[in-house]
């Protein structure tokens, strides 16, 4: 996201900067003090000062370190900019800008805390805009606009680089395609023929009628055979293609670190798969297998055309326009009744979901007559739209095609009368007309190929974007192997999600081997984040994280990652049967061993009551497993792999008293001599911790034991009485409930 | 263990104030405008130097049943206005000034242009706080019906746009609009 958008010398000598004063954010503001939208408006800052120019005037401005704060506040669709001065400690509104600027402002803030406190560091902001700033245009998820800037030419490179392993293939279907446009244009020079020197004045003899049909059988037959082959080898490049880039994304995907992933909506990221490979496929399928052909047909036709009678060409070129309009406009139109019976589709969709869905509450408020009423309404606005389409596509296509062939009578017409005049033969005529009415066929089909080629443009766009990514963590060159012992140090450790928004400040933590620590504080504080670190799905921006004394930057990822063992709250488990669920991590191991660790995991017994066993299909749409068994499972998997270093989110959060006791057994099992990491809202589970470290505001709060905490009459204190003090208030409720 | 207790006894009263329904009095609540152009608030011996202004029903009843919040984040209600039209007029204009500062929705009075293009319907309106050009995602959700005349239209960046009577725009203008009704 731009943060300076950069100001004019005549703009920037109205702020009369100091020497050492730089500029650090220029950032626009378009709603004025009555309300109204304005243009030309900038909020700089500088590292001294903030200053409001509006239209070219210098508003006002503040000296950084008269203030205590300086504020981004969103509203509803729009945002304040406010400041804390020292003198009156009231907050002072600044400019207000509508919701387009909403998280620039929010930047830009962050940006004045951090000089007001000292620091010279500049906030760069690695979102994407939303749109583009040269042609206004909407991008689609993208860095770059795929329809201006330089990167169009990068691209279409892109895509010829993609197009590069396929070489061979490429040229044998061009290849084809050249013999499609001879073969299709063939066929008319015959024609002409049978007319003229056979059938015209009965000049010929049926033998060589004969002759001329089966030429003119055996050159369709050839178009129809090449045009079939054609199709196959495109369509199978296609695939192939699109195969190919389906399978580079998916691998790109996951080297990409967390951070990607996260900040893109995960429909975003399938679609980019799915939906925009299949598009490049199209491409080749659609457009690619047709373009050489129609481009070598419309070049003979027009140079044949004009070189029999440039007249005649001229007038009947006069009609392209009108054919080209016609298609565009139709298929504008045909565009929005597609849309316009989508969307009410969409809609019919949605409100039967809702319904199924919240069966059980429509029928538990009796509101049966009301939905029916809602959905009816919603089927005839359907039905509506949809009669309307299917009596357009009844009456207009004809009319259409009736249309588009006015031009080919007028030619006939004209064409006709200079036969009669003896200037041209019959014969001539009818392969005139023919390739005219080739040439608007053609013509209404390139007029179509901006579009498509946009369309694969922004696909490939879409696709390169996640291409070019680098992965954030990458292993360094001397990265090795390392057998985890379990010694972890965290040293001056800082992190956070985004640069400007520190979630662990200074964190200095020593654990030592097969020492279980619970995580202990308020939801929001870091606890997920510290895990997060040790789990190396992120890189510490400051300090350093060693395991047994190397730095985790140091080891391969991916032998790091085979090590640990984790159990999250939320178990997911892969569609696929219950023994490849727990064989996931480990597929070499054996029966016995995957049963041993069902065991421990005190998922054996209710694995053997489930109908097939290990081979229970689980998963989306398998068999339904309750979350403490989904957990036990998750656990099995966790002992299966042996791991050296254990994590423990919120493991045995929201189950029942029973399952939370199994799993706490097996938990108790899997966590002897590892070093393990837990975190949990209910302090109960964590009494087997051999430290607890509490976190509060981005730091670790306090460390020690159980005892050695509430000797200490802290936070962990507070929140072991607090919860002790909800259950006991419940449990006298409840009493007092039963004695009545 | 008396410190715990008293906390579990602060932490009912809170709840219990949660629930009650606090009509602000006129008389008591005094409300002020700040040099920075907020609203502060005196109600009893309590003064809150900034106070949040919200419509409960920003769409069906924008007149009434204004709630005025603490600002912190886990803001709180210190009561409710029920009519905006019998509170006096100072005190109206200043608490207008307010919501016009937390709530941008220009009303669309003209729709110079659609157009559609690869997923994204690109407008060009005139709206009550000046022209306009915005950008909504074609997939659906961007246009909310709020009655059968009524609509909001939301855009990529969020902005809220209304459309109070689409009767009252052209035929022309509406048939532009016809595809995202």
């Amino acid at each position: 996201m731009i943060l300076d958008f950069g100001l004019t010398k005549e703009y920037k000598a109205k702020l009369g900067l100091g020497k050492k004063e730089e500029i650090y954010y220029c950032i626009p503001y378009d709603i004025d003090a009555a309300g109204n939208y304005i243009k030309d408006a900038f909020v700089v800052v500088s590292t001294q000062r903030i200053f409001v120019l509006e239209k070219g005037e210098l508003k006002e401005s503040f000296l950084l370190s008269d203030l205590i704060e300086v504020k981004a506040e969103s509203e509803i669709s729009c945002g304040i900019f406010f400041v804390v001065p020292q003198a009156t400690k009231e907050a002072q509104v600044v400019v207000r800008y509508s919701a387009k600027h909403l998280a620039r402002f929010a930047y830009v803030a962050r940006g004045c805390g951090e000089l007001i406190a000292g620091s010279s560091r500049r906030i760069v902001s690695e979102e994407y805009e939303k749109t583009c700033f040269k042609c206004g245009r909407a991008l689609p998820g993208t860095k770059e606009c795929p329809h201006c800037s330089k990167k169009k030419e990068g691209v279409m490179n892109d895509f010829f680089r993609l197009l590069k392993p396929y070489k061979l293939q490429l040229l044998f279907i061009i290849g084809i395609m050249i013999m499609v446009a001879v073969t299709s244009l063939l066929n008319p020079e015959v024609q002409k023929r049978l007319v003229d020197n056979v059938l015209d004045d009965r000049r010929g003899t049926v033998s060589q009628a004969i002759i001329c049909l089966a030429a003119m059988f055996a050159i369709s037959m050839l178009t129809m055979a090449l045009n079939i082959s054609k199709n196959y080898f495109c369509s199978k490049l296609g695939s192939t293609i699109s195969m190919d880039l389906r399978r580079k994304l998916y691998a790109k995907i996951q080297l990409l670190s967390l951070s990607f992933i996260n900040d893109r909506k995960p429909g975003d990221l399938m679609n980019r798969v799915v939906h925009d490979t299949r598009n490049v496929s199209n491409f080749m399928a659609d457009a690619f297998c047709n373009l050489f052909t129609v481009a070598i047909m419309l070049v003979f036709s027009v140079t044949y055309m004009l070189i029999l009678d440039w007249k005649l060409a001229l007038l009947s070129f006069l009609f392209i326009p009108v054919s080209v309009s016609i298609s565009i406009a139709f298929r504008k139109n045909i565009h929005r009744r597609f849309h316009m019976q989508r969307k009410k589709e969409d809609k019919i969709n949605s409100n039967l979901r809702d319904v199924i869905t919240g069966m059980a509450v429509v029928k538990s408020y009796g509101k049966e007559e009301a939905e029916t009423q809602r959905f009816n309404e919603t089927a005839e606005s359907y039905a509506t739209v949809q009669k309307r389409n299917e009596v357009f596509w009844a009456v207009f296509f004809p009319a259409m095609n009736f249309v588009m062939g006015i031009g080919t009578y007028l030619i006939t017409y004209a064409g006709g009368k200079s036969v009669l005049q003896g200037d041209k033969t019959v014969g001539e005529l009818m392969q005139f007309v023919n390739y005219t009415s080739m040439m608007y066929m053609y013509v209404g089909w390139l007029s179509n190929l901006p579009r498509i080629v946009m369309n694969m443009v922004t696909s490939v766009e879409r696709i390169s974007d996640v291409m070019h990514q680098e992965p954030k963590i990458v292993d360094s060159e001397n990265a090795k192997e390392h057998s985890i012992e379990g010694d972890i140090e965290f040293k001056n450790v800082t992190f956070g999600y985004k640069s400007y928004e520190p979630v662990l400040e200074h964190i200095d933590l020593k654990v030592n081997k097969g020492e279980m620590i619970g995580l202990v504080g308020a939801s929001g504080t870091g606890k997920s984040t510290l895990i997060n670190l040790i789990m190396h799905l992120y890189d510490i921006d400051d300090g350093e994280l060693l395991i047994d004394g190397i730095n985790i930057k140091d080891i391969k990822a991916e032998n790091y990652h085979s090590q640990i063992g984790v159990v999250l709250q939320e178990t997911f488990l892969f569609s696929g049967t219950i023994l490849n669920n727990i064989k996931f991590a480990r597929p070499e191991a054996t029966t016995m061993e995957v049963i041993r660790a069902a065991k421990m995991a005190n998922a054996h017994d209710f694995i053997c009551k489930t109908p097939d066993g290990y081979n229970t299909y689980v998963g989306e749409r398998g068999y339904n497993l309750s979350g403490g068994e989904r957990q036990r499972i998750a656990i099995a998997r966790a002992i299966l792999n042996e791991p050296k270093l254990l994590i423990l989110d919120e493991a045995t959060a929201s189950l029942d008293t029973e399952s939370e006791y199994l799993i706490q057994t097996a938990l108790d099992r899997l966590t002897t001599g590892k070093t393990t990491f837990a975190i949990a809202h209910r302090l109960s589970t964590l009494k087997n911790a051999d430290r607890l470290v509490v976190i509060d505001g981005h730091h670790i709060a306090e460390v020690g034991t159980h005892n050695e905490l509430m000797d200490k009459k802290g936070i962990y204190y507070g929140l072991v009485t607090a919860q002790l003090e909800m259950q006991n208030s419940k449990k006298t409720e409840g009493s007092d409930n039963n004695n009545e | 263990m008396e410190d715990k207790e008293f906390n579990l006894e602060q932490m009912e009263k809170e709840t219990e104030e949660m629930l009650k329904i606090n009509i602000l009095n006129p008389a008591e609540a005094k409300f002020f405008r700040t040099k920075g152009g907020f609203a502060g608030l005196k109600v009893k011996e309590e003064e809150y130097p900034r106070v949040q202004v919200v419509r409960m029903f920003p769409f069906t009843d924008p007149e009434h049943y204004i709630s005025i919040r603490t600002v912190e984040e886990r803001s709180k209600e210190i009561g409710i206005i029920e009519d905006m039209s019998k509170i006096d007029a100072e005190t109206r204009a200043l608490l207008l000034e307010q919501l016009n500062l937390r709530y941008f929705t220009p009303v669309i009075t003209k729709i110079i242009n659609i157009k559609d293009l690869h997923g994204f319907a690109y407008f060009d309106v005139l709206t009550d706080r000046g022209e306009c050009r915005f950008t909504i995602h074609m997939g659906g959700g961007a246009v909310v019906h709020l009655s059968e005349t009524r609509v909001i239209i939301t855009d990529l960046d969020e902005n809220r746009f209304e459309i109070p009577d689409i009767m009252k725009l052209s035929a022309n203008e509406r048939k532009k609009l016809d595809l995202f009704l």
